[in-house]
């Protein structure tokens, strides 16, 4: 039975997100009520993770670094079928970036027990930044490969895995335990089912803080993070538009005459 | 080179026949950073057969070269890769390392950046000196640009997306030293790259195309998408998308126009269906003409072209293409 | 102390009911308007994704949830296509005879096939002499060898055409003023679903007509004692076909309110959009504030009931109040929208049509308020 680790972040709701915009007054970010989801990309990572557990048998754990809403996001993923869920939860752990983060996520992986294998979504859809998954990795010490879009071999603990890469894809052979990041090429995750919500009733979800994970404060958040935002800063790039007018055929006819003028049609 | 010397590193990424172009960009930046600084352009390069390629980096700017040479270091190793390099920036001590955000960049700097318990940030599109010397690495977020700075951990790193920084000029005539690199001896990896495999692409080439049609969220569903890459190719134009495209699932990452995405540089954007997120706005550079599609008269794509229609893309994009199927001939230029 | 919000898990249910709803409902939304049919992939779809085991106890098959449960998946499901939901409900109400009065044999019997929707239910009250008058029922059993013999006719019976489980309510031939109610399943001798309605709205809803001519019907087959038939029928009715009737309109109305809001943001007219007009935003107001009240009503309801108390009045408040205000919801979308709301490209237009068909199911409103009166009287 394969001991399997599923990292999710709770993330504002993307298209709702889109509209966030940095208040040119303030110089920061609005505090607007944006519902949580499950990263897009995590769900994938999830999906891999229960086609396992039904091939070969596995315990999932959901593990997920976030202020306490975020625990609904570790729920709803229990009620998906994970096993079990921690969620690291503390304001010292605010601010952290992507580095911060991992550190925070590989400690608590380290203290949840022997892994096979972690699955990441390749990256968050807010954030993007792609890091956390192979910095866990790193801290670790085992192998990672990213941008997985189809688990070739996965018997054994010798796998192998198409990765998308530079105008195609890689074959890659990588040793367990290790590090997986997914793309949304990798499979369809399924829906949540009334019987699974109620299911997820009786697992169990773990809080656990900074002390809980054995590190000082200095290590996790903001003050364990090397890289800061010092200035944000809202930017207005303008140029003259000018509206097209009229009925939608003459709307159409000024702007292929536009294309024309300007040598593409 | 004096290992105390303060100096801007940059990894190189070998390609097929030659150096990835956002490399020789990076270079040519590193260049313009190390004079501001009073210091060196460093380089490392890793792969086979790179006598030329270190020559053209030298060519672009840099002062030093470091290249290991060896067929073990075709393909890409993640692992492999990683020790070199660590071992190289503890040893050299560079300021500022920076890396192609390319799909072995995107892997590679981070594992980098975790060794070295560094900073590392993505999707830069601006990096600049601060006045206590300090590197300030700029990125587009929420209609906006955020700043953010590395202030203790050294190297300072940053990922950078082709298309970015310009091309450097070549000085044949630039002198500069290579140093081979020897590999460790016996180095057992727990992930190895087999064998990469280039898929077919279709379609006009985001890079070199002239004109070029963006679609965003207002496509609606895949019906609406289909009716947005028919006016691409009726235009014969490169096709490119916004995320919220890429994230309903209609279109490919690979076609994303913007910070985390590609960098265009073409004649004419037609941007329809999107809101002109700065996110996906930076990605287009040099456009002359400008036109945008949009449902919403509010919508603050309309603030960053020079043509607006406010129509719904479903209603206009047929009617369109259905106008220009019928003019007699017209030829999309591709650079 | 009363908590007013809904629980972690109740919030999943939503999502649960909301993503099954848009991936496997909504598809088949416009055959089913232009057809007046295609419920076949909707029920199939509805009993893949659990739907219809919501109120099933769990030995028989079902999940064991509750009426909250229910109300949220028929709102979310409301929302999308109303014609499902009020299948779907319907079904229930047929589901619940069963699981209120039926014997365990006929838990046993029926139950898991409804949990699956393998088997779909009604409950057949209304007829040409009366829906809102039942005593006026003229379809009649009697005691023939510990048999019953069936003669009759019902109309306006949701699901009439789709149900394998129908429960029939019938006079006594012999004993006046006596109803009693059987399982008629479709297949047997003497039972029929003659004509299909094609009904304005809620299309694609299965309406239509039953004929029973000397259908012959197991003694094992009587719901509840002799004599009980019309306490059973109207217990039913008033506790679970208006609270479902309920569901429908909640998510019709929040349909409303979505189509209102985005056509207001979207449509420029004296070079703003009409959301910044007065004029709309009252409506939009109004819209509001009747959804938010017609939630309270049902919610309360609902909880009520989970927790073992007899709710046909508050049901009945709740039915009236949320099936009406659904309407005027549906008439200031259209409204909104000027011609567009007239356009059938459009949903609201759907929305309209769907509207006005909640008002006589399960009980017209005039009905509604006579036992809400009564309720105050007593």
């Amino acid at each position: 039975m394969l001991n399997i680790v599923v990292c999710v972040k709770a993330v504002p709701e993307p298209i709702a997100a889109s509209n966030l915009k940095i208040d040119p007054v303030t110089k920061s970010l609005p505090r607007l009520d944006i519902p949580l989801v499950i990263n897009p990309l995590d769900s994938h990572a999830l999906e891999a993770a229960f086609q396992l557990k039904k091939k070969y048998g596995a315990h999932i754990t959901i593990l997920s670094m976030g202020p306490p809403p975020a625990g609904n996001i570790v729920r709803e993923c229990i009620a998906l079928g994970a096993d079990e869920g921690i969620l690291l939860t503390d304001p010292a752990f605010a601010g952290a970036d992507a580095f911060a983060t991992a550190y925070t996520l590989a400690k608590a992986i380290e203290k949840n027990g022997p892994v096979d294998v972690v699955f990441c979504g390749m990256s968050s859809s807010d954030g993007a930044t792609e890091w956390v998954g192979p910095e866990i990795a790193t801290f670790l010490n085992m192998p990672v490969v990213t941008m997985v879009r189809e688990i070739v071999e996965d018997q054994g603990d010798e796998w192998i895995v198409k990765a998308d890469y530079e105008r195609g894809y890689r074959m890659v052979k990588i040793k367990l335990p290790a590090v997986i990041t997914v793309t949304r090429d990798l499979n369809h995750p399924k829906p949540l089912s009334f019987s699974g919500i109620i299911k997820a009733r009786s697992k169990e979800i773990s809080e656990w803080n900074h002390e809980n994970l054995e590190i000082p404060a200095e290590l996790v958040g903001l003050k364990g993070s090397p890289t800061v935002v010092t200035e944000m800063t809202r930017v207005e790039s303008r140029r003259n538009v000018k509206l097209i007018e009229g009925s939608l055929q003459e709307k159409v006819d000024r702007f292929v005459q536009i294309l024309s003028e300007a040598g593409v049609v | 080179m004096p290992t105390e010397s303060a100096a801007v590193f940059v990894i190189a990424e070998q390609m097929e026949g030659g150096i990835q172009p956002v490399s020789l960009q990076l270079v040519g930046k590193a260049r313009k950073l190390a004079d501001e600084l009073g210091t060196k352009v460093g380089v490392i390069l890793l792969g086979q057969n790179l006598t030329n390629d270190s020559k053209k980096i030298i060519a672009a700017g840099a002062d030093l070269v470091l290249q290991a040479d060896s067929e073990a270091l075709v393909p890409y190793q993640s692992e492999l890769y990683t020790e070199i390099i660590v071992k190289l920036v503890v040893e050299h001590r560079p300021e500022i390392l920076l890396i192609g955000s390319t799909f072995m960049g995107r892997e590679l700097a981070p594992l980098i950046a975790a060794r070295l318990e560094t900073g590392l940030t993505a999707h830069c599109i601006e990096l600049i000196i601060s006045s206590e010397g300090i590197l300030e690495q700029r990125i587009p977020a929420y209609g906006g640009m955020i700043t953010i700075v590395c202030p203790e951990k050294r190297p300072q790193m940053a990922t950078i997306a082709n298309g970015v920084f310009p091309s450097p000029v070549l000085n044949p005539d630039k002198s500069g030293e290579i140093i081979s690199i020897e590999l460790p001896k016996k180095f057992p990896q727990r992930v190895q790259t087999l064998e990469i495999f280039r898929e077919k692409l279709e379609g006009v080439s985001l890079e070199t195309a002239s004109v070029i049609v963006a679609g965003g969220a207002g496509a609606g569903d895949p019906e609406g998408w289909n009716q947005l890459e028919e006016l691409a190719r009726i235009l014969n134009a490169g096709f490119g998308s916004t995320r919220p495209a890429v994230d309903a699932g209609w279109t490919e990452l690979e076609t994303m126009i913007g910070q985390s995405g590609k960098i265009v540089n073409p004649d004419v954007y037609i941007g329809v269906g999107l809101s002109g997120e700065l996110q996906h706005m930076v990605g287009v550079v040099g456009a002359k003409i400008m036109i945008a599609i949009n449902k919403d008269a509010k919508s603050p794509v309309f603030e960053k072209v020079d043509y607006g229609v406010v129509e719904d893309c479903r209603v206009f994009v047929p009617a369109l293409v259905e106008r220009l199927k019928n003019k007699e001939s017209f030829v999309g230029k591709v650079r | 102390m009363i908590d007013f919000t809904f629980s972690e898990e109740q919030n999943l249910f939503r999502k649960a009911a909301r993503e099954f709803a848009e991936t496997e409902i909504a598809p088949h939304v416009p055959k089913m308007e232009e057809t007046g049919r295609n419920w076949e992939p909707v029920i199939k779809a509805l009993g893949k994704g659990e739907m219809m085991a919501i109120t099933i106890p769990e030995a028989y098959g079902g999940l064991g949830l509750g009426y909250v449960a229910r109300l949220i998946a028929l709102e979310e499901i409301a929302q999308v296509s109303v014609a499902t939901a009020m299948m779907m409900q319907v079904c229930g109400l047929g589901i619940e005879g069963i699981v209120k009065y039926g014997t365990e044999e006929q838990k046993k019997k029926y139950l898991p096939k409804l949990a699956t929707a393998e088997s779909f239910a009604t409950t057949a009250v209304t007829e040409p002499s009366g829906g809102s008058d039942p005593k006026g029922c003229g379809t009649s059993y009697k005691k023939v060898d510990g048999s019953y013999v069936l003669n009759g006719r019902k109309c306006f019976i949701t699901n009439s055409h789709i149900a394998d489980v129908q429960i029939v309510m019938a006079v006594s031939e012999e004993i006046p003023d006596t109803f009693s109610a059987f399982i008629v399943e479709k297949g047997m001798d003497g039972f029929k679903a003659t004509h299909e309605e094609r009904k304005v709205g809620m299309r694609g809803c299965n309406t239509g007509e039953l004929e029973l001519k000397d259908c012959v019907v197991p003694g094992e087959n009587l719901v509840g004692k002799e004599g009980k038939g019309m306490s059973i029928a109207m217990a039913t009715i008033s506790d679970v076909g208006r609270g479902g009737m309920v569901g429908c309109a909640l998510g019709l109305h929040q349909a409303c309110l979505d189509a209102a809001k985005k056509f207001a943001n979207e449509r420029v007219l004296y070079g703003k959009p009409i959301s910044n007009l007065q004029a709309i935003q009252f409506k939009l107001a109004d819209m509001k504030i009747e959804l938010e009240a017609g939630r309270l009503l049902g919610y309360r309801a609902a909880a009520l009931q989970d927790k073992g108390e007899r709710t046909g009045n508050e049901w009945a408040a709740a039915k009236y109040f949320t099936t009406e205000a659904a309407q005027r919801a549906a008439k200031h979308a259209v409204d909104i929208h000027g011609g567009y709301g007239c356009m059938e490209e459009f949903p609201v237009t759907r929305y309209l049509r769907d509207a006005y068909v909640l008002g006589p199911s399960a009980g017209t409103s005039d009905i509604m308020k006579v036992i809400v009166a009564r309720w105050v009287l007593s």
